[in-house]
């Protein structure tokens, strides 16, 4: 494993010495010296080094701690002061730029070694967990369901791409504490406050489905208990069934038409089946003997309907284009049992 | 002697109703189908027709329909003998504009022998509105009432008889007895029984 490298930013060049020799004796590699904040940083340009030892009084423009202050910024090197004063103000100061530590002078061996090793661990430590968030972050984003961590208060502590976009909210992934989440304030979210509420109070999941536009979405709310145990928090899920339901309608406009069918088939028979009967009533009241092929003719039509309905084969233009003609939905539909036996009285 | 068309596109339906309307006493005349029933109505004045539903190329309600728009055969009774049952729209839209809705099976010759009652009903109406312009009536809301009178019989008949039957299509018609009721006394007519339904 390559040795951990190290930039000395120091004004005194024997203590500078000092600082390298006992370093490489460590182990450490030293890839330069600067007197200067100002020539240090210029080196940084080019080279980076794992750690930055720096001396919290420089001579020139800029002092220990505006150095570490760029150093931190621009380039994210952890950065230990070495000092010989250790007063509460300059601490305080430098605390500003979030320094893995302070070696007073003059130094013990042991203490800078452990200070550099602590703070290299620590810093490696933090580059794990940034590129933890960041890879959550870019996970969080890459789901097209929109979704959001919200506190006991309404408050959106995450929020992804998706979402961000269905509320019009701007930043995505955030750190700072965000707006409340009200009905009515984001257009597209009416019916989510009093679920939440309930979400909250009961610790129970709930899913409903909701329209916005033209879109269909369901949304699961979850509740989650958050860092610390008595922390109550709510996820919420925003998953687009639009297609799925467009496919529920034609499945249920499929059906209908199949009952629309059915329909026409009751139909058929109603006309198909009622004339013959009409027929062979009247010659029966007339003169069955008279009538006799005319009334087995009649029969005969009733017989063949009856086979072809036996094939499940019925069809007939003239009832479709009545049916389609008078009728609505199915909810109009007269169909009912041909019960052609019971005779009509007139007005 | 009363002339009764009769338009079915069944022959052996036409030729019944012949036979039974000329026994009762009717002359009978023939149309197999709307345009027919229309060709028929220009040179012939029947007093009343008996209208099938389901016929091509234009079915019965079109063929009603084009009959009212002929200024003879404005207020001609109709009845429709049909072979399907009615749909609560169907009703709504075109009861107004017949005496009875039949559906076949029926005797033929109960159905001729009620037809001198929807003549006399037809007649009675026609003057109680006669009387009720003349009175100052409104003569729109004097056809409104005619519309609704028939309307109520129509659904009342098929009230009465669908006791006797399976099926499970119940069109209710409390409107459209309480719009008569207004417009009966609106216009003066009197309550009387035998106006309304059998």
């Amino acid at each position: 494993m390559p040795a951990d490298t190290i930039v000395i930013v120091e004004d005194e060049l024997i203590e500078a010495e000092d600082i390298r020799q006992t370093l490489e004796l460590l182990g450490y590699c030293i890839t330069g010296i600067y007197r200067t904040g100002e020539s240090a940083l210029d080196a940084l340009k080019t080279s980076r080094p794992d750690l930055v030892l720096l001396d919290l009084h420089l001579a020139g423009r800029l002092d220990g701690i505006d150095t570490a202050e760029q150093v931190h910024t621009l380039y994210n090197i952890p950065v230990i002061f070495l000092t010989a004063h250790a007063d509460d103000e300059s601490l305080e100061r430098a605390k500003v730029t979030e320094p893995y530590g302070y070696v007073i002078k003059p130094f013990d061996e042991r203490e800078l070694h452990s200070s550099i090793k602590m703070a290299l661990y620590k810093h490696h430590m933090e580059e794990q967990a940034q590129e933890n968030a960041r890879t959550i972050r870019v996970l969080a984003n890459a789901i097209p369901d929109a979704v959001m961590l919200l506190d006991e208060n309404h408050r959106i502590i995450a929020l992804n791409d998706a979402m961000a976009r269905r509320i019009g909210h701007s930043p995505s992934i955030t750190d700072k504490p965000a707006p409340v989440i009200r009905s009515g304030s984001y257009g597209s979210l009416t019916s989510l406050e009093s679920q939440v509420s309930d979400v909250l109070g009961s610790l129970r999941p709930t899913r409903f489905e909701e329209k916005t536009g033209n879109e269909w979405f369901e949304v699961t709310l979850h509740p989650v208990i958050g860092h610390k145990s008595s922390e109550k928090q709510v996820f919420v899920q925003y998953h687009d069934i639009t297609d799925h339901k467009i496919f529920e309608d034609k499945i249920k406009r499929d059906g209908l038409t199949r009952i629309a069918q059915n329909m026409e088939q009751f139909q058929i028979l109603n006309d198909q089946i009622r004339n013959p009967l009409q027929a062979i009533m009247g010659y029966v009241c007339l003169d069955c003997i008279h009538y006799r092929e005319r009334i087995l003719e009649q029969v005969a039509v009733i017989d063949t309907l009856v086979d072809r309905l036996d094939n499940g084969w019925l069809e007939s233009e003239k009832v479709r284009r009545f049916l389609l003609r008078h009728y609505r939905s199915s909810q109009d539909n007269a169909g009912g049992s041909p019960d052609g036996t019971a005779p009509e009285g007139g007005t | 002697m009363v002339t009764v068309l009769q338009v079915d596109d069944d022959p052996a339906v036409r030729e019944l109703f012949a036979i039974f309307l000329a026994m009762g006493g009717y002359l009978p005349l023939e149309a197999g189908s709307g345009s027919e029933c229309l060709e028929l109505l220009k040179n012939q004045m029947p007093d009343l027709i008996i209208l099938d539903l389901m016929m091509e190329p234009i079915d019965g309600w079109e063929t009603l329909a084009a009959i009212k728009t002929i200024p003879a055969f404005r207020e001609i009774p109709v009845i429709v003998v049909t072979g399907k049952q009615p749909s609560a729209e169907e009703i709504r839209r075109y009861g107004g504009d017949i005496w009875d809705y039949i559906i076949k099976p029926v005797d033929i010759e109960q159905v001729v022998a009620g037809l001198h009652t929807i003549l006399a009903k037809n007649r009675g109406l026609v003057c109680e509105i006669a009387a009720a312009i003349k009175r100052g009536a409104n003569p729109r809301a004097a056809e409104e009432y005619a519309r609704y009178l028939r309307l109520v019989t129509v659904a009342h008949n098929l009230e009465r008889r669908r006791r006797n039957r399976t099926w499970t299509e119940n069109v209710s018609i409390e409107a459209e007895e309480k719009r008569l009721r207004m417009l009966r006394s609106e216009l003066g007519i009197a309550d009387s029984p035998a106006a309304e339904g059998t």
